[in-house]
């Protein structure tokens, strides 16, 4: 057997840990202010008026409001602080496990600092207002763009090493990386599709309820396939290092492995249940999201007993402590999930701070302490040295560990408590007990536990940090070398179509294939389908027992064949991206929206509408009224029977807003009519005069709002310039504005303005703005036409306005009801039979 | 084809079909993996613990 010398790359494994701890450190500050705006709202901004003795005067600074600021929390959090510890994970586990050097130092190189000023460009964007609208996808387009040619980078860097390894198996950690490149890829390529409008703006190509599916397929599977697989990798190679046996069951790695891979991608649609998306979806979402249970604890399991026979060391190593901690973490974030996608327990729990209580469970229990285990196993290695203090790293582990019991558990509580006020009614059973701020004035305690929780464990990585910097100061940067035996035996010899055309691969697929034709089929062809699906059991099983031993051999070879065994990933990964997508796209058509279909935006509500986005908004309001009692009753409106969200409301809303928490209430429904005689301004849930002074100081209308105050809507004006091409962009995706040349969008959103301007500044009970004190009426309503205020309110005020289709002739089969179990309006039901006739009414 | 999925009874079946795609990718690993060779099996899960790479 011959052998080779290899020096291992460890400069951008040292660099990937320094980036993921100084990154994660960032998120957690910026998160730790976030937890304490929502305590103090003073927080978002004011604040600097007494640390800066006076020098900064205002009641909130734009680039420090939560909307902003939230974030750019979550995307430190996911990109910099997990996305670089799994980069140091995998390009140090990668090279070891086939004993190869990382195959170009050049593109190694690339990936680290193109990654880095990827993270610092969203440190500079999001503050400044610059976002998509879409939670954890908020990067403008040209970040999008890098981000995906880095990603690039970073595959073909790690698929070059698995070309040259000198170790032919492919260890089960390498095929959680694959899954993890190549979901992650199709994921954010296909929920970042958007058409610019400028270099900083664009709109998502999908609208409404495809963007709302879209943009939850892909949230779910950030947390499945960014946050989770690339740490199962980590777990399975590192945990075995640190217990100093192999793991615990490689056969229940190889199901972990497909079980996971093929069922995460599916279950998406539970961030949507009870909204307007089909039924049929939301139990889709569901039935994935128990199914997960199975194999999530499989590899929980797997990991905890890996630690079978060294829970001794658990006295003493702080790497072992944070391992197991975060193994359990893993075990008690994957089975709270499936619970929170059951629909009873959902109807509950969203838009709640239960939510977050389950998401931080993850993110500080299983990613943070898995980070942290990593950390200390990794710094002595890469620096060639001990670890500075042990001591200090169990200070780290039992701080941060009650840090994240403080966090999760009062996050477990106030979801609870204020789910259940938001649902009680009094006696009679027809109003509500509590308005909504009495729930978000309950849950104040807990509010100040999380911070004190999260406060905690960002105190914990200080020390890590201490730590880390002290060991690499105390030891000398060290690049592995090693001898390692050439592969000897055969491996990447199987061609890519044997391994997609063989016959176990064909025939599952088949199978599969007739298996749904026999759902979906008419009668009598679906028996069809169902008989052709019974001779390919036959088939398969007469094939098996002739030629078994082959195909056990096709498993084997396919350990050893990267590229195939990559293929067969893909296909799992694209199956249920397909199931969940392609039927929304036929779902989301005019002649699907339940009799409601949303009116378009003019142009300055259109300017309003980008304002609400740029602010962050939807990280406290939904704009989604559920098919549940409590939220109509709240949300709905007196003497409109069933008055939940529809399907055609938001259908041209580019991105969509249906959040998913609300910190404040529900909007959906916070619009109006148009005001008598008008046919500019509209007549909302509230006056203007009322969003004037509520946008300048939310404690106005009431004292215990925890919402930031925007005064610089009132000094910036709007940006009507761009407005042209945003609704020529708009018109290519499909949202039907009539044509209309630059000047009428510029003089229509002028005039609008005015008119919204006039009823502050004129007539009864005006309102003044102090720093133009010497201003005419006329002054004022000139002035403040072209003000973000005023474009703002102007959107608030077409919340929810929509006209009514009543949709005739019932074809067979029924067209979509996305609920099977609402009532259609009678309006709906006509004769069988007639053609279908689509009449449009004002409904508002 | 996508014709079923739009009428109501789609969301009764799909239990079933969900159920069933699952069972057989359960079905198929577990049976890969059980009959994966006991030295074969071994070797892998000893693949991160190979002795060329010192530990500290």
């Amino acid at each position: 057997m011959t052998s080779t010398r290899i020096t291992y790359d460890d400069k951008t494994v040292r660099l990937f840990l320094i980036a993921s701890l100084g990154w994660g450190i960032v998120g957690m500050v910026v998160g730790l202010l976030c937890a304490a705006q929502l305590s103090w709202w003073q927080m978002n901004g004011k604040f600097l008026e007494t640390i800066s003795f006076g020098l900064f005067q205002g009641d909130g600074l734009a680039y420090l409001t939560f909307g902003r600021l939230r974030p750019l929390h979550t995307n430190a959090v996911i990109f910099a602080f997990v996305g670089n510890m799994m980069f140091a994970g995998i390009y140090y586990s990668t090279q070891r496990l086939c004993k190869a050097r990382t195959a170009s130092d050049l593109l190694s190189k690339i990936h680290f600092w193109g990654w880095q000023s990827i993270i610092l460009a969203a440190a500079i964007t999001l503050p400044a207002g610059l976002t998509r609208g879409k939670e954890y996808a908020e990067l403008i387009w040209p970040i999008n763009v890098a981000v995906a040619a880095i990603w690039i980078v970073f595959a073909v860097n790690f698929f070059l090493t698995l070309a040259r390894r000198n170790e032919p198996s492919l260890y089960v950690a390498l095929w959680f990386y694959i899954a993890t490149i190549l979901t992650v890829a199709m994921l954010y390529v296909v929920n970042h599709l958007s058409l610019p409008t400028s270099l900083t703006h664009s709109y998502p190509v999908f609208g409404g309820l495809q963007d709302a599916l879209v943009q939850w397929w892909y949230g779910h599977n950030a947390v499945a396939f960014f946050l989770t697989t690339p740490i199962l990798g980590i777990m399975y190679y590192f945990l075995p290092k640190a217990a100093g046996r192999p793991v615990y069951s490689y056969r229940l790695s190889i199901i972990h492995f497909w079980s996971l891979v093929f069922i995460y991608i599916w279950a998406g649609p539970h961030h949507l249940l009870h909204t307007s998306l089909p039924r049929w979806l939301q139990m889709l979402g569901m039935l994935f999201s128990l199914m997960l249970w199975a194999p999530s604890w499989g590899g929980m399991l797997n990991g905890l007993l890996t630690l079978r026979g060294a829970w001794d060391k658990l006295r003493t190593d702080p790497v072992i402590k944070f391992f197991a901690a975060g193994v359990t973490f893993y075990g008690m974030a994957t089975f709270e999930g499936p619970l929170l996608s059951i629909r009873a327990v959902n109807q509950l729990s969203h838009y709640t701070d239960w939510t977050i209580g389950h998401v931080h469970l993850g993110a500080l229990g299983w990613n943070g302490f898995m980070a942290a285990g990593m950390f200390y196993w990794l710094a002595p290695r890469l620096w060639r040295t001990k670890l500075w203090s042990a001591n200090l790293a169990n200070m780290h582990f039992w701080i941060g560990l009650v840090g994240i019991l403080l966090y999760v558990g009062a996050m477990w509580t106030a979801g609870i408590l204020q789910g259940l006020m938001l649902g009680e009614t009094n006696p009679d059973g027809t109003t509500l007990k509590y308005e909504f701020v009495e729930t978000l004035k309950s849950i104040q305690p807990e509010y100040i536990f999380r911070s004190i929780g999260g406060g905690m464990f960002l105190l914990g990585f200080l020390l890590c940090g201490i730590n880390l910097w002290m060991t690499a100061r105390q030891g000398t940067a060290h690049d592995e070398t090693v001898e390692v035996a050439v592969a000897a035996s055969a491996h990447d010899e199987m061609p890519v179509k044997a391994a997609l055309l063989g016959r176990p691969v064909v025939l599952l697929l088949l199978g599969l294939a007739f298996i749904v034709l026999w759902l979906l089929l008419p009668p009598h062809s679906d028996k069809a389908a169902l008989f052709l699906a019974f001779l390919l059991v036959v088939t398969a099983v007469r094939a098996f027992r002739r030629e078994g031993r082959q195909w056990n051999d096709w498993h084997e070879r396919l350990l050893h064949n990267y590229l195939p065994f990559t293929a067969l990933v893909a296909v799992a990964a694209v199956i249920g991206g397909a199931v969940q997508i392609i039927p929304s796209l036929i779902v989301n058509r005019e002649k699907n929206v339940e009799g409601r279909l949303q009116e378009l935006y003019t142009p300055l509500e259109l300017a309003g509408r980008d304002l609400y986005v740029s602010e962050g908004c939807y990280n406290c309001h939904s704009q989604m009224i559920r098919t549940l009692r409590p939220d109509v009753m709240r949300y709905g409106r007196a003497g409109h029977a069933d008055d939940f969200s529809h399907l055609g409301e938001s259908l041209y809303d580019h991105p969509f807003q249906w959040g998913s928490k609300r910190t404040g209430p529900d909007l959906a429904r916070e619009g109006g009519p148009l005001a008598a005689g008008s046919t500019l301004v509209r007549s909302g849930k509230r006056d203007n005069k009322w969003h004037w002074f509520h946008f300048r100081n939310p404690r106005w209308a009431n004292a215990d709002s925890n919402m930031p105050a925007y005064p610089w809507l009132f000094e910036e004006k709007t940006d009507f310039k761009s407005l042209p091409n945003k609704i020529a962009v708009q018109r290519r995706l499909g949202v039907p504005y009539p044509a209309m040349s630059a000047d009428e969008i510029r003089q229509n959103a002028i005039e609008q303005g005015q008119a919204i301007a006039a009823t502050l500044f004129q007539g009864e009970a005006p309102v003044s703005y102090e720093p133009m004190g010497d201003a005419t009426p006329e002054q004022l309503t000139a002035a403040f036409a072209e003000r973000k205020v005023i474009a703002l309110t102007a959107y608030m005020q077409k919340l929810g306005a929509y006209r009514e289709i009543p949709v005739t002739t019932p074809p067979k089969p029924v067209p979509l009801d996305p609920d099977s179990y609402r009532r259609r309006p009678p309006a709906a039901v006509t004769q069988e039979g007639s053609p279908v006739t689509t009449t449009t009414t004002t409904q508002r | 084809m996508f014709k079923r999925i739009l009428v109501e009874d789609w969301a009764s079946v799909l239990q079933i079909g969900s159920f069933l795609i699952l069972f057989t990718v359960f079905l198929v690993s577990a049976v890969r993996a059980i009959r994966l060779r006991p030295e074969e099996r071994k070797r892998l899960a000893a693949l991160p613990l190979d002795p060329s790479e010192p530990d500290r």
